[in-house]
């Protein structure tokens, strides 16, 4: 089992009916050039990359953008919908929504989505804070996992300041049954993201990083250099997840070089699925 | 006189080969120019038109040779973010197979068929799919 966990579906085409949404996502997430994605071509990219599953994430920044959800809860129901075999749908919140804390049961209850998605650096909260808490409450509740953005982001209006890797240490440390991914492994923070997962066992994260170079050289620096493969092999690899943030990144050279980076067989599997099936709870 | 109509197709593969002569052909019979000039050109930069003989061998020895001259692992300058994409660039070998194949071919046409040796075949080459893509088919003459 080959899973991304970290894939944003922003502009898939079953959801970008409507044009002036698509152009809102292309300025909002300040990724252009691309286009809409037909369903048939994310499988083709699975196919090519290996992946038998994408989790999907919504963002909503609702409360930043006139109320606007950029990408909805329903939306990704939607698209679980269409292909329930491939696709893992996350749920998505503003902390500052007033209906946040509904929303969010409304989405693990109704909508049946696995988990949360949460960008602080987007929304300048830091984790920590009394406005995230409820949410938190939610999460425990129905035992669903957080992916937070973590380290550097590239969309416009995020501040790093609230998702470096150590801003999530009280947060870990205060709810030990609260399973939460930095995503991004922190980049390029990556040493502190390997500092909390040393020292919380409910703290993933994954690897879903491509600032500079290509994919082989730039997983070779974050994962054999910044962060020791040994570190990794011995003594993280029930916590490191295979994750893109594609359309971002690219989910094809990515998925091919980690199973080229020296880790253990044992290792990769871990990586490449089952630490994501741990992360979420089991599949079903 | 000039006639513009486009192939369309959704690639499969990171490299790909795909016969595209019936349909040219069938543009330029739409076209109802008899006598003229007609261009294939792709829309894209990591992808090529070239011309070839149909035959799986040489597909396979094309394949490998341009693997050969533009390896995937080299320290290229394009593998890096690019603020107007907001992505990382991870296809230099694409452009770079696009720019030795050339990125369209011309033919003439002679009494309403394309003028072609029987061994000539027309390819559209994916080098980064895969990809939705589009290829023009420009018809000129009258």
């Amino acid at each position: 089992m080959f899973i991304d966990i970290h894939v944003f579906p922003a502009f898939y085409e079953p959801i970008n009916e409507d044009e002036a949404m698509e152009e809102l996502r292309h300025e909002t997430l300040d990724i252009h050039k691309n286009g809409t994605a037909a369903l048939e071509h994310i499988f083709n990219q699975m196919r090519c990359a290996g992946l038998d599953k994408l989790t999907l994430l919504p963002q909503d920044y609702n409360t930043q953008q006139n109320g606007i959800t950029l990408v909805s809860n329903e939306e990704i129901a939607k698209l679980v919908e269409l292909a329930p075999d491939k696709f893992i749908g996350f749920a998505s919140v503003d902390p500052f929504d007033p209906k946040a804390a509904e929303k969010l049961e409304h989405a693990f209850t109704q909508l049946k989505l696995k988990g949360l998605y949460l960008h602080p650096g987007r929304l300048h909260f830091y984790p920590n804070d009394a406005v995230a808490q409820p949410l938190y409450d939610i999460c425990e509740k129905y035992n669903k996992p957080i992916i937070f953005h973590s380290g550097l982001s590239w969309e416009p209006n995020t501040l790093t300041k609230y998702c470096r890797p150590d801003t999530f240490e009280e947060l870990a440390a205060s709810r030990p049954n609260l399973r939460i991914c930095l995503g991004q492994f922190g980049w390029p923070w990556c040493r502190e993201t390997a500092m909390l997962m040393l020292k919380f066992p409910n703290v993933y994260t994954d690897i879903g990083a491509l600032y500079f170079d290509c994919a082989r050289e730039f997983l070779t620096q974050m994962l054999t250099v910044d962060v020791p493969r040994t570190w990794i092999d011995r003594s993280l690899r029930h916590q490191v997840m295979f994750g893109s943030s594609n359309p971002r990144f690219e989910q094809i050279r990515m998925a091919e070089v980690i199973g080229k980076l020296g880790f253990r067989e044992s290792t990769l599997e871990l990586i490449k699925g089952q630490n994501a099936i741990e992360f979420l709870g089991g599949l079903d | 006189m000039m006639y513009v109509d486009s192939i369309s197709m959704r690639t499969k593969t990171y490299n790909q080969f795909i016969l595209i002569t019936e349909d040219v052909r069938r543009i330029a019979a739409e076209s109802g120019i008899k006598n003229g000039m007609i261009t294939v050109i792709t829309k894209h930069t990591t992808t090529g038109v070239t011309v070839n003989e149909a035959l799986e061998c040489l597909e396979s020895d094309i394949a490998e040779f341009l693997e050969r001259l533009v390896p995937e692992d080299h320290p290229y300058a394009h593998a890096r973010m690019l603020r107007d994409y907001g992505s990382t660039a991870g296809n230099p070998t694409g452009h770079l197979k696009a720019h030795l194949t050339g990125n369209h071919c011309h033919f003439p046409i002679v009494d309403g068929k394309i003028l072609c040796g029987g061994a000539q075949e027309i390819y559209f080459c994916e080098f980064d799919g895969p990809a939705h893509r589009t290829i023009n088919v420009i018809v000129q003459g009258e």
